[in-house]
Parts: structure tokens; C-alpha cells; sequence
């Protein structure tokens, strides 16, 4: 097991080295930050002097490895746009998308696999099928065409809940919080169902397929035959065994609500750390992007690490097999 | 402290619900500082004018009036410039304004690391004559100084040196970034960067309030559409700008207003005309056929901007003949007709330049600096192919858009042009004076034109004192660069701001928004 982690870390540390040097050789394909930062009256003397100060004239090998010096130091530099560190920008925004993040992951998952357990064993019924055919908008409709929907419907329309931002947050420590006042609930209302909309479906969609699955299996039969009630059958058996898989894909779509918060964050302002990317790109504010791609591919790894331990955890199979070898 | 906020807050929720005037707006951009000298870019500038305030400022109508000069006069035969100074003023941190606070403005604007160091270049010196007189001495007469200051703005020595921040800083930013010290109306009481920006009245001002604003709040919203459904449902009260696409719907609602302008920006076609040959397309090695003038004027024959105006502008910008608009100084009203539609003549002009057959080069166009500017270069894709030439479009960001054209990587280009100074001269220093690193000309003259009368008259045009013989001046060149067709200048950007049907202001040609001039019903 420990040998296991390891080797996973390693492996992590690899992915993550790859994953900068192929960013910062993207960079130069970005654009060009100096024109943002100088107006319109700037001379090339003023443009050659600022691009020396930034380092843009070195090779993208020597940029990167100056933003790998001072990363693990745990200063990622400062940003173009802004003017102050980068580090303390993100920490401004995590929050936002962490609170988002997490909103919208609990709501996919627990309407995920309810529906899903609900249409898998009511699979006959009106129901079911309804709650079937909705659940392919969620799958097929883009998420920022959602968003605008959602925002035409609840905030133009009915005139129920605010159109974009993220209402008056609350400072506890250095977290900003939207959880304990009435509008930063509000504003949050629509950006989950927006950004979670497709995790639903999909974990809903996984779950039923898993279930029909299982519950054709022989043990569900045979726990029939013992005349266990259909509530022990349904939740203790058959939905504990369809978790395998919903567990790594749930991990994986963790990953991605917090990745591709970036669409959603857009559409509704929402201030975080997607938002700032996208604000980055338009900007060329090349130490946001690497610092941005870093910690996004730091979590990837993180997540993908943590399901593979969690499947040592579940699957029996799995430890059986460790001890053999 | 915390008794002393919930009190302020008290107060300030009283007045809320007395005059009921909160006022939120959104914009595309956040000003990416608060540092007036930090970042020349209209965003950052016509935001910042809210907050700090120069020796004058322009009015409604772009007019120049007094703000922290009261008058100013020309010193002996145009050596220089004399402001008499505002007694009376104070910071928005209480302290007071005087010349010396001019004079350390002008060193920090000026100095090597302000973005806004070109304003001052005819400056020679700055003298303090006593507390609130001071003299800029020019190199040469230099008539247009005034007015090409209205957005250098004033801060306080003794605040800027206790915080650290002498030297504005783009690079790693400093106390000035986010924090602000103006004279001006408002003060910036909140800043968080990309999000937000609250602005209180200021109340020890010197000037009357014309607005009955008790807290401003800005909200950069990036996508048009969310923009747009904040306007409607009420959430802001003003956002700039609205998608061409929305007005006319926006017009039927009676929820909100459209206010629409004609923008300071041209928006015209330009040329290589220093390359040998062409770079793009089969025909690239080629000779470049827009060395002569014959197919420039060919090309603005064969552009009908009446139907680009009416069809992708949808009816919201005006023709344009010149690098500037008819609302600059200095514009040629001799020089007021733009080439006429007409594509026998422009194809009869090819073919007396030896270009019957056609040929095919490349178009550069942005896709995300003017408004619709990518539809625009397919529509003049279009109408080119109709005389036989065949333009290869490509169409990309901003941030790809100037490295390319500064590198020549073009045989025909879109260009934009808004005068900063709002005179006529400005785009020739710019555009088409031939490009001179060490004079500071031509530094936006990529196709490299070349013109030795133009070169000649530039200077004399800065210097002329007399306004008839300056325009006089001003009209040759615009004449030249006519002949010549330099550029084929197509439209006048239009201005598209929303507000919702209780909010009145003013819109300004140079885009800034200014809070004093709101009025919440």
C-alpha cells in the first residue's frame, strides 16, 4: 500500500512537470501581453523595455524554469493585469468556486443517485420516464445556453433571483463566504443547477444503468428467494454494489466541476478562479494561466490519487489482489 | 472602529432611503488600476475621472473647462503655459492641493515608468511660480498643451510618498493600485479588483453636485448577454456596451433606454505600402499592387459602407471621410466627401493600374476589438471580390492582432482609431507621419507611408499658434492623405450604452461615463 502511494506521487510529479513545460510553450501562442499593458501613445522602445522587464524575451524553457523557482517556493510571481500577487488573487477567488464547486457536486450526487435509484426500480412507471426524457436536456444542452436560460427565465422573467454576481459574502478569516447571508444563497441558486446540471444527469444516468444491472444479478434473486424486504434489497445490496463505478466517475466530475466552472462563472459573473482565467487568457497574464493550469492539474492528480484509494477501500477484489503479488 | 463603521453605515442607509439614489452599472472591462499613471487606456482613465481630476477637464459637449486650474494663459510668444491654480481644494484624505502637488504630478506622470509619459513631451520644465501658479515651459509654442492634459490627473505629494507609491508601477503594482487619493467627486471607498468597485460622493468637493447619487457601484460583467439580462431584470442600472445585436429590442422595452453616440473612433482599412511584394495567397512574391494609389482608390470605391452601416452596424454609425470624426478639432470640412460607391470606376481604376485580371492577398482583421469587426472584413471580403480581387480573411484576437501587424505580417489590415487629444493631428503623428523611433512618429504607421510634405507640416502644425493657419495646414495634409488614399477610413464607431428608463445622464463621444452627471428619478 505504501509502496502504491509512492509510486503514485511520483507519477503525479511527472504529470505535473509535463503538464507546465507544454503550457508555457503554448503561451507564446496566447498573444502578446505587452500591448495590453502599454496605451495607445507607446513607443517600441517602451515596448522592447517592458518585455525585458517581464523576461518574454527569454525562451519559454528559461520562463518556466523561473516560474518552477519561485512556485516552489510558493510565490507563482505577479499578475500582469492586476498588479499584485498571484497567490493572493487566488486565495481572493478559490472560495467562490469552491463554495460553487461544492454546491453543485452535493446537489449532482444526491439527486444523482436518488433519480437514478428511482428510475432503475420504478423503471415501468410515467415517473420515471419523464424524469428520463428531462434528463437528456441535461446531458445534450450546453451549459452557458442553460445559464442564459435560467437567467431569462428566473432573473428577467419572474424577476426571483439576481442575474449575476454573487450576492454579499461574508468574511470568516480569509474566506469569503456566500453561505450566511440571504442574497449570496440566492445568487447561488442558479449557477449550480447550471454547472451541475450535467453531473446529475450523468450520475443519474450511470446509476440507473448500474442498478438495472445488479438487480438482474443472481445474489438479488437469491435475497428475494430469502425474503429479505425490497428496501434491504434495493439500498443495502444492489445500490452498495453499483457504487464502484459511480465512485470514479463522481471523482473524476469533481475534478471537472471545479475545471469547467469556467463556462458557468462567465455566464453569471460568478468571481472565481474560472473567471480570472478566462480573464487571464483575454489579458495574456501569463503567471495567472501558469499558475491557474498548475493548481488545476495539482487537483486532477490529487482527485485521481484519492479514487484509486478509494477503490482499494471498497473493492475487496482489490486488496486480495495486492496481497497475492 | 466597529462602533464608528455601524454608525457610518446608519447614516449612509438614512440617506439611502431618503433619496433612494444607489446607482449600479457594468461595463465589460475592470480598470485594471487605480494608478492614473500607471495604464493610458480609456477603461482606467474614463473611470478614474470619476475620482481624481486634472489642472482642467472636458465637459459635456468635450469642450476643455477649468477643474483645478481656474484659468490658464499663454507665457510671452509661446514659451509656455501659465495655470493659476484652485485655492481651496482638499484630498479625499482631507489634505490640501496646491502646487506643489502639480509639480510631483507631473514628475510621476512624466517619468520613465508612466504609461502616460508621451502627453508630456513638449514639456521642457515645470516651475512653481508661488502656491497656486505654475508655468510648463514647451520646447516650442505648443497651443493644443491645455487640452491634451484634460486627463492627467493630480496626486497628492504627501499621501503618494507615505504610502510608497512614487513611482507608478504596472509590473508588480503598488498602494496606488488599488487605493485612490483624488480631488474628484467620488472617492473609491471599496476595491476588489475584477469584481467590484463601490464610489461614494465626496463631500468636502469643490464643485455643486449635479447628481443625487448616494453610492455607486461597478460591476465589470464580461458576457453581453448576462449584461443585457442584468439591465432588464433591474439588478444594474446602466451597462456599456449594448450588443448591436439587442438595441432594437431593447428599444421596445419600456423598462429601459437606448442612448446612442457616435464614438471618437474610425474604423478604416490600411495598407502595406512599403513591402516590394505581396505575403499571402498564390500571388505572394508577387509585386504589391498597393504601392500604387490607383488600387487604394480602387479598393474605397469598392467598399459600399452605406450597406455595411445598414446591415451589420444595423443603421447605428455614420460614414466616415478622415482619420477623425467631424466632431474632432481640427477636422477637414474642405476634405468632407468620402470616395463614392462605384464599382465600374474602381474597376476601371485596376485596370489602368495594370491590374485588370485581379489578384489575391491577405486581410488581417481582429475579432474581438471593434464592434462586429470580424462580420465587417467578411463584408468587405464581399465587395472586393465584386472588382476582381480576392481578399483571404484572417480573422483573430486582439492579443494576436498587434504582434502580427507589427511584425508586417499583413497586405491589407483593419485599424481603429480613436484621437486622444480629439484633434485632427493626432492620428497624423500617429498614422501617418513617416515612422521615426527616436521623434516618437508614426509609431502606429505599420505599412510604412511616407510622405515628405506631411513630415514637413506636422511640426509646424504642433507649433502654429493661429487657429486659421493651422487648419489651413491641417486641411493640406487631409487633402494628401486623401489623394493618396493612405487609408480608406469606412465608419465612425457607434456608442450603444443602456439604462434603465428612470436613469438620466450624459454619454460622452470618448466613452467615459461619468457619475456627476447622473440623475436617479
Amino acid at each position: 500500500m505504501f509502496a502504491y502511494i509512492v509510486r503514485r506521487m511520483f507519477q503525479s510529479v511527472i504529470v505535473l512537470l509535463v503538464v507546465g513545460l507544454v503550457a508555457f510553450s503554448m503561451f507564446r501562442f496566447v498573444g502578446d501581453p505587452i500591448d495590453n499593458m502599454l496605451g495607445q501613445e507607446r513607443t517600441q522602445a517602451d515596448i522592447d523595455r517592458l518585455r525585458t522587464e517581464l523576461g518574454l524575451d527569454q525562451p519559454f524553457v528559461v520562463q518556466y524554469a523561473k516560474f518552477l523557482q519561485g512556485a516552489v517556493q510558493g510565490n507563482f510571481g505577479v499578475s500582469y493585469r492586476q498588479g499584485r500577487p498571484v497567490s493572493t488573487i487566488l486565495i481572493e477567488r478559490a472560495p467562490a468556486t469552491l463554495e460553487l464547486a461544492f454546491v453543485s457536486g452535493f446537489l449532482a450526487i444526491t439527486l444523482g443517485i436518488a433519480l437514478g435509484v428511482f428510475t432503475a426500480i420504478r423503471r415501468q412507471g410515467i415517473a420515471a420516464n419523464v424524469i428520463m426524457t428531462v434528463s437528456l436536456i441535461g446531458v445534450s444542452l450546453p451549459t452557458f445556453l442553460i445559464g442564459i436560460l435560467l437567467i431569462y427565465i428566473f432573473s428577467v422573467e419572474l424577476d426571483l433571483l439576481p442575474s449575476f454576481g454573487r450576492g454579499e459574502t461574508v468574511m470568516i478569516g480569509s474566506w469569503s463566504t456566500g453561505f450566511l447571508t440571504a442574497s449570496g444563497l440566492k445568487a447561488l441558486i442558479l449557477p449550480a443547477i447550471t454547472l451541475g446540471l450535467y453531473q446529475m444527469t450523468l450520475i443519474m444516468r450511470l446509476v440507473r444503468s448500474e442498478m438495472l444491472e445488479v438487480l438482474r444479478a443472481d445474489y438479488v434473486r437469491f435475497a428475494r428467494a430469502r425474503g429479505l424486504s425490497e428496501r434491504v434489497i434495493n439500498f443495502r445490496h444492489a445500490l452498495k454494489n453499483t457504487l464502484v463505478p459511480v465512485i470514479t466517475i463522481t471523482g473524476l466530475q469533481l475534478g471537472s466541476i471545479i475545471a469547467f466552472a469556467i463556462i458557468t462563472e462567465t455566464v453569471f459573473q460568478w468571481p472565481g478562479v474560472g473567471l480570472l482565467f478566462i480573464n487571464a487568457i483575454q489579458f495574456v497574464d501569463i503567471p495567472v494561466m501558469a499558475a491557474y493550469l498548475m493548481l488545476i492539474s495539482v487537483m486532477f492528480v490529487t482527485i485521481n490519487l484519492i479514487v484509486d484509494l478509494l477503490y482499494y477501500a471498497i473493492d475487496p477484489r482489490l486488496r486480495v489482489d495486492a496481497r497475492a503479488t | 472602529m466597529i462602533l464608528r463603521n455601524s454608525a457610518i453605515g446608519l447614516t449612509m442607509l438614512l440617506v439611502g432611503t431618503a433619496q433612494a439614489a444607489e446607482f449600479k452599472w457594468a461595463s465589460t472591462t475592470d480598470p485594471q488600476t487605480m494608478d492614473p499613471h500607471a495604464v493610458n487606456s480609456a477603461p482606467v482613465l474614463g473611470f478614474l475621472n470619476n475620482v481624481y481630476e486634472g489642472l482642467v477637464r472636458r465637459g459635456k459637449d468635450m469642450s476643455v473647462e477649468p477643474a483645478l486650474a481656474v484659468s490658464w494663459e499663454p507665457i510671452g510668444d509661446g514659451e509656455g503655459w501659465r495655470f493659476k491654480l484652485r485655492e481651496g481644494v482638499t484630498f479625499h484624505d482631507g489634505s490640501s492641493f496646491d502646487a506643489q502637488d502639480v509639480l510631483f504630478s507631473y514628475q510621476r506622470a512624466s517619468g520613465e515608468a508612466a504609461d502616460t509619459r508621451s502627453w508630456f513631451a513638449p514639456v521642457s520644465e515645470v516651475k512653481v511660480v508661488d502656491d497656486y501658479t505654475v508655468d510648463f515651459m514647451t520646447t516650442t509654442p505648443n497651443p493644443l498643451f491645455p487640452s491634451s492634459i484634460a486627463n492627467w490627473m493630480i496626486m497628492d505629494q504627501g499621501w503618494t510618498e507615505a504610502n510608497d507609491a512614487v513611482v507608478p508601477d504596472k509590473e508588480t503594482g503598488n498602494y496606488a493600485t488599488i487605493n485612490a487619493n483624488g480631488t474628484g467627486a467620488f472617492k473609491v471607498t471599496e476595491r476588489e479588483p475584477g469584481l467590484k468597485t463601490v464610489l461614494e460622493p465626496f463631500g468636502g468637493w469643490w464643485g455643486d453636485a449635479e447628481h443625487n447619487i448616494t453610492r455607486a457601484e461597478f460591476n465589470p460583467i464580461q458576457n453581453p448577454a448576462t449584461a443585457v439580462a442584468a439591465l432588464l431584470s433591474g439588478d444594474v442600472d446602466m451597462i456599456n456596451p449594448v450588443p448591436i445585436q439587442d438595441v432594437a429590442r431593447l428599444q421596445q422595452n419600456g423598462d429601459v433606454n437606448v442612448i446612442q453616440g457616435i464614438e471618437a473612433r474610425v474604423i478604416m482599412l490600411g495598407f502595406s505600402h512599403d513591402a516590394e511584394t505581396l505575403k499571402y495567397t498564390d500571388d505572394a512574391g508577387k509585386p504589391n499592387p498597393f504601392r500604387d494609389a490607383r488600387v487604394r482608390k480602387a479598393v474605397a470605391q469598392a467598399v459600399n459602407v452605406d450597406a455595411i452601416l445598414a446591415t451589420i452596424m444595423r443603421g447605428n454609425a455614420e460614414p466616415a471621410s478622415q482619420l477623425v470624426s467631424p466632431a474632432m478639432s481640427g477636422y477637414s470640412g474642405a476634405n468632407a466627401d468620402r470616395p463614392a460607391f462605384d464599382v465600374e470606376a474602381a474597376k476601371a481604376l485596376l485596370a489602368e493600374a495594370g491590374y485588370a485580371d485581379g489578384f489575391s492577398f491577405g486581410l488581417k482583421c481582429p475579432n474581438d476589438r471593434y464592434l462586429n469587426d470580424e462580420a465587417v472584413c467578411q463584408a468587405v471580403v464581399g465587395m472586393l471580390a465584386q472588382i476582381g480581387i480576392t481578399a483571404e480573411l484572417d480573422a483573430m484576437p486582439v492579443r494576436n492582432y498587434w504582434p502580427e501587424l507589427r511584425e508586417d505580417n499583413y497586405d491589407m489590415y483593419l485599424l481603429g482609431w480613436s484621437p486622444g487629444t480629439f484633434d485632427a493631428e493626432h492620428p497624423v503623428r500617429f498614422l501617418v507621419a513617416t515612422p521615426n523611433e527616436e521623434k516618437k512618429l508614426g509609431s502606429w504607421n505599420f505599412g510604412g507611408f511616407s510622405n515628405a510634405r506631411v513630415d514637413e507640416l506636422l511640426p509646424m502644425i504642433q507649433s502654429e499658434l493661429d487657429q486659421a493657419k493651422r487648419q489651413a495646414m491641417l486641411d493640406e495634409v487631409a487633402a494628401i492623405i486623401q489623394d493618396e488614399q493612405v487609408y480608406v477610413p469606412m465608419y465612425v464607431q457607434p456608442l450603444v450604452w443602456g439604462t434603465r428608463s428612470n436613469v438620466e445622464l450624459t454619454q460622452r463621444p470618448d466613452n467615459f461615463f461619468l457619475l456627476r452627471w447622473v440623475t436617479v428619478n
